[in-house]
């Protein structure tokens, strides 16, 4: 019986860290409609940032994460205007290879900027070390990490379906023309929303970093998991995510607990499974 | 899933003769590119082969995802199935003639074909990419776990194919590999032409656009799926065997999403939905790989990430496909 | 971060150019350059996922020649580098080709995968090129061809005397802990091997795949063993790190369950971002930046400078060096003239001192003899930590070709 619940905290860290770095690429694969694969390069803009900050500035844990969330908008803001304004609405596979273009370049420019090692983002003194829970031990930034995911969906959540800034962007989704015929800046709309999505990168890259550590291959290493765990969801549900977010998590460390030599086995056909059962996603909308 | 194509700018109507102009000009322009290539670059030969290759796995892809409207980030699975059975055939059963073996390949490929199209053939859209993204993860764990006869992440060696119909040798210069290669590129693209505007290849494209309108039709979308899956199979069997022969090594990359991720970038890059975009992407993106990456083997990825943008912003529809267009507006004009 | 919005956004159309340009300069000197010119091809990864070892090979060779010319006797010495940024047999040995036929080299170096140092081994005979493998560390290449030489290491090699140290720091039942590819499964083996012939007990063994993020559960399974120690071996780099801190984090440490490895877990590069958390951890492996000798700092100075921040130093970068004096060696004994199987036999058998200690090449195995050292990590005064080298094994050969047979 402990060996269950120590597994289901396990699964619930790991699903939540994977929720807060993914579910960015779900508002912006759902609700925009872009395939954005270049969703990890921003999260490790982000982690670098943070990693620079807390590290070699030496500023605050707290501080370095607003400075990675808009420190990576920033940057985002010249690369939305130039390149993905162009590839809105575009067919997917166009949107592939531009956004695998843009995450080849990033992965170029911080190969060469900060070098190829591994950069940590430092915790402070409340995040370290280990929480008793009776049973065994976990690390305090897990916990801080499942927080961050609540907060990060409940805000979410609230944002989309009850301020009037997510009813302009529900309308723009499903109908853009009848959207801007009714006077909705569309244009402006998809800009915030881009903005919140790489901001949601960001503040992932840098909260999750004790789990995925920043390094330069980092926007291609995790992107497949990333856009596992959204479509298997449902692009653009947030509960969707969640849920999705807290099976593949739960499936994964506990086929790693029970048969750590065929994780990759239990994973993936797990993940077949659950696509062959709900071919949306688990919280689907109309055909995407 | 919706996707730009060539392939409604070039044939509206379905091509009555079985083998028309075209053809016969996209085959002189292989056959004329290869001989140049090999004057060009007579010492650099295993990278025209392996170009080849790639080609023919690019081509495959073509046929699912061009022609059918399957979005797929697996295709490798294909292409390492034929070059792992075509390896093992030699490796572990001592078959070494070369064509044996690339009837070996084309057989796995086309079986590969069979399983990936049963599975991705499920959903639609996004989960169909996870799916393929799936399957690609298992085929590379299996052939990892089964390294008794697939040599694990250490590769399989000791493939020895024996000269080509008992006469030309597989050498250090690779000529003979990449002559073999380039008949096969012919063979392939010349049969695949005759399959695309084949009424079976006219359904195919239908269902891309409509596969409602099709069912209604009496037709069945997932039969036709399926047998296009299958030759797609062969096609990049062909591929992974000639891959397998010429190498004489067959690693685990060539069951690998970065692969499959790849081969998907070359298409879209030249133009989905044309066989000459599909070449057209493979030459372009390999050449400008090997010529960037030694010219700079730290910072080349920059580079063809630039690449990649640039033929987004400037040529949408892919190298050839928008070459095409243009070619193609030009006649209205006049 | 002073990187302005408008380089990310603008494709780097002029710097493209001026590389082209330098290529086709670069290309235009090569093919007027005189006749004795030695040319040396290296393949390696120097983008990609593994870009930081790849730079290691570059910086080793760097170094070398800094320290020891570009000429040997009236030959000028020129390195062309490849890049095969993850393991890709066949585009390593397209390569290989490549360097062989249409760049002329005599001599090829590097590789850092061994399915990579495989692939090119059936090329050697026909080319009349040695190969001398910088890094690639499964005992079974040097018999795919007799005109291989090592001078990195085997995971065998490595891995067999921390068995030892195990069992003499009172621990008898293990659990071994591997990331499921090849060098892994060697490690597994050789750890086993060593320790039972010790005496101890490896009570599991477990193969974990390579892409795992979260090592928690793998740390439940090492508690739940019963075990008092825990063998690892994962590729350096992400999942290092991870799983240390795993260790640390789900009360392993505090749990007194003993960590051993060999020295890839704990590579130089990776120590900063482990810092506190790799503490004490004990590792053997034939380098540390950190040891202590006038053949090492000079060595560390010449790198230091060549790779531009010396805390990317690390292992791959002293067999690149040591790969150098061998080709030199052979360079020397041939006179510049190209006749591989004299060039190999010329180095059967030479010892000299190398950064790491005295080396010498195994005249039967044509692979490195050198000694290992049982390290622990600590912390310098300077607050940095670094790999402290507390036992010597000396002059080790690689236990991993007698497991072959």
């Amino acid at each position: 019986m402990q060996t269950v619940f120590s597994i289901a905290i396990d699964a619930l860290a790991y699903g939540m860290v994977l929720f807060v770095i993914s579910i960015g690429l779900s508002v912006t694969m759902g609700l925009m409609r872009v395939v954005n694969l270049a969703h990890g390069a921003f999260a490790m803009i982000g982690g670098y940032i943070a990693s620079y900050a807390a590290r070699d500035l030496g500023l605050a844990y707290g501080f370095a994460i607003v400075l990675a969330v808009f420190g990576t908008i920033l940057i985002a803001i010249p690369i939305e205007r130039l390149l993905y304004r162009r590839i809105y609405g575009a067919p997917e596979l166009t949107q592939v290879l531009m956004t695998i273009g843009i995450t080849f370049c990033i992965i170029g420019i911080a190969n060469y900027v900060f070098g190829p090692t591994l950069k940590t983002v430092p915790l402070p003194a409340q995040l370290q070390g280990s929480v008793d829970l009776g049973f065994r031990a976990i690390a305090t930034h897990r916990l801080f990490a499942i927080l961050c995911g609540l907060a990060v969906a409940a805000a979410l959540w609230y944002a989309i379906e009850r301020t009037a800034f997510g009813v302009k962007l529900r309308a723009s989704v499903d109908n853009a023309a009848m959207a801007a015929a009714l006077g909705v800046r569309t244009e402006i709309v998809y800009a915030v929303s881009f903005a919140i999505a790489v901001g949601l990168a960001a503040f992932g890259g840098v909260v999750g970093a004790e789990l995925l550590p920043v390094e330069p291959y980092y926007a291609l290493r995790y992107m497949v998991t990333f856009l596992v765990v959204v479509s298997v969801g449902g692009a653009g549900s947030i509960p969707g995510a969640l849920v999705a977010c807290l099976l593949l998590g739960g499936i994964d460390t506990t086929g790693r607990y029970l048969m750590p030599e065929f994780g990759e086995f239990f994973f993936y056909l797990a993940v077949i499974a659950i696509i062959c059962v709900f071919p949306r996603g688990l919280a689907g909308r109309a055909k995407g | 899933m919706t996707m730009t194509t060539t392939n409604d700018l070039i044939t509206q109507t379905p091509a009555k003769r079985r083998f028309g102009g075209g053809d016969l000009i996209g085959l002189s322009v292989i056959l004329a590119l290869a001989v140049v290539g090999y004057f060009l670059f007579p010492t650099n030969l295993a990278l025209l082969t392996r170009i080849i290759a790639i080609a023919l796995l690019v081509l495959s892809l073509d046929l699912v995802t061009g022609y059918c409207g399957v979005a797929t980030l697996g295709h490798a699975a294909l292409f390492g199935a034929g070059a792992y059975a075509a390896g093992i055939a030699s490796a572990h059963y001592g078959i070494n003639d070369p064509l044996a073996m690339l009837a070996f390949g084309i057989v796995a490929g086309a079986v590969a074909g069979l399983v990936c199209g049963a599975v991705i053939l499920r959903a639609h859209g996004l989960p169909q990419l996870v799916l393929s993204i799936a399957l690609i993860h298992l085929f590379h764990e299996f052939a990892n776990k089964a390294s008794s006869w697939t040599g694990g992440s250490d590769g399989l060696s000791g493939i020895a194919p024996s000269a080509l119909i008992g006469l030309y040798e597989f050498d250090l210069w690779g000529r003979t590999a990449y002559v073999f290669g380039v008949v096969l590129l012919a063979l392939v693209f010349a049969l695949l032409r005759l399959i695309v505007r084949s009424p079976f290849g006219m359904l195919c494209r239908a269902i891309k656009e409509d596969p409602v309108r099709i069912r209604s039709m009496g037709a069945s979308p997932k039969a036709a799926l399926m047998k296009m899956y299958v030759i797609s199979g062969a096609v990049a069997g062909v591929g992974g065997a000639l891959n397998a022969i010429s190498t004489q090594v067959v690693g685990l990359d060539s069951l690998s999403f970065t692969m499959s991720a790849e081969s998907l970038v070359m298409l879209v890059l030249g133009g989905t939905g044309s066989l000459f975009g599909a070449l057209t992407g493979t030459i372009v993106f390999m050449f400008f790989e090997d010529v960037v990456s030694a010219a700079n083997p730290f910072h080349w990825l920059t580079m063809v990430g630039a690449l990649l943008i640039a033929v987004v912003l400037f040529a949408p529809k892919g190298l050839y496909g928008t070459a095409a267009a243009i070619v193609a507006r030009r006649r209205e004009a006049k | 971060m002073t990187v302005p919005g408008r380089e990310w956004a603008v494709p780097q159309g002029g710097n493209m150019k001026r590389t082209i340009l330098a290529a086709l300069a670069a290309l235009a000197m090569s093919g007027a350059a005189y006749a004795d010119t030695i040319k040396i091809g290296v393949v390696g990864p120097f983008s990609g996922p593994f870009a930081l070892q790849g730079k290691n090979f570059k910086a080793g060779i760097d170094a070398y020649m800094a320290v020891n010319g570009s000429k040997v006797g009236d030959d000028d010495i020129e390195i062309i580098y490849r890049d095969v940024p993850q393991a890709d047999p066949a585009q390593s040995k397209a390569l290989a080709q490549e360097l062989v036929v249409r760049e002329g080299v005599q001599y090829l170096a590097g590789f850092y995968f061994t399915p990579d140092a495989m692939a090119v081994t059936p090329l050697l005979e026909q080319a009349n090129v040695p190969l001398v493998i910088m890094n690639a560390a499964t005992s079974a290449i040097v018999t795919k061809s007799p005109l291989v030489v090592r001078t990195s290491f085997t995971t065998w090699q490595t891995s067999t005397p921390i068995a030892k140290v195990a069992k003499d720091a009172g621990v008898s039942k293990v659990i071994s802990v591997v990331s499921d590819y090849g060098p892994g499964v060697d490690a597994e083996n050789a750890f086993k091997a060593g320790f039972e012939a010790a005496g101890g007990e490896v009570v599991e063994a477990i193969r974990m795949p390579l892409a795992t993020n979260d090592f928690s559960p793998i740390m439940q399974r090492i508690k739940d063993s019963g075990a008092e120690g825990v063998f690892a071996f994962l590729p350096s780099g992400p999942t290092t790190l991870g799983f240390v801190k795993a260790y640390n984090e789900n009360g392993l440490k505090s749990g007194g369950i003993k960590f051993f490895a060999p020295g890839d877990l704990t590579q130089e590069s990776d120590l900063p971002a482990l810092g506190e958390a790799a503490l004490g951890i004990q590792t053997t492996f034939h380098y540390a930046v950190s040891h202590v000798s006038p053949e090492n700092k000079a060595f560390v100075e010449a790198a230091a400078k060549a790779i531009g921040n010396p805390a990317e130093l690390s292992f791959p970068s002293v067999g690149a060096y040591d790969g150098m004096h061998v080709i030199y060696k052979m360079i020397e004994a041939t006179g510049g003239e190209q006749d591989a199987q004299k060039a190999v036999d010329a180095v059967k058998g030479l010892s000299w001192t190398s950064p790491r200690g005295p080396v010498s090449i195994d005249p039967e195995s044509r692979h490195i003899t050198q000694n290992i050292y049982l390290r622990e990590v600590a912390k310098a005064d300077d607050g940095t930590y670094y790999n402290k080298e507390v036992q010597t094994f000396e002059k080790q050969g690689d236990p991993g070709l007698a497991a072959l047979k």
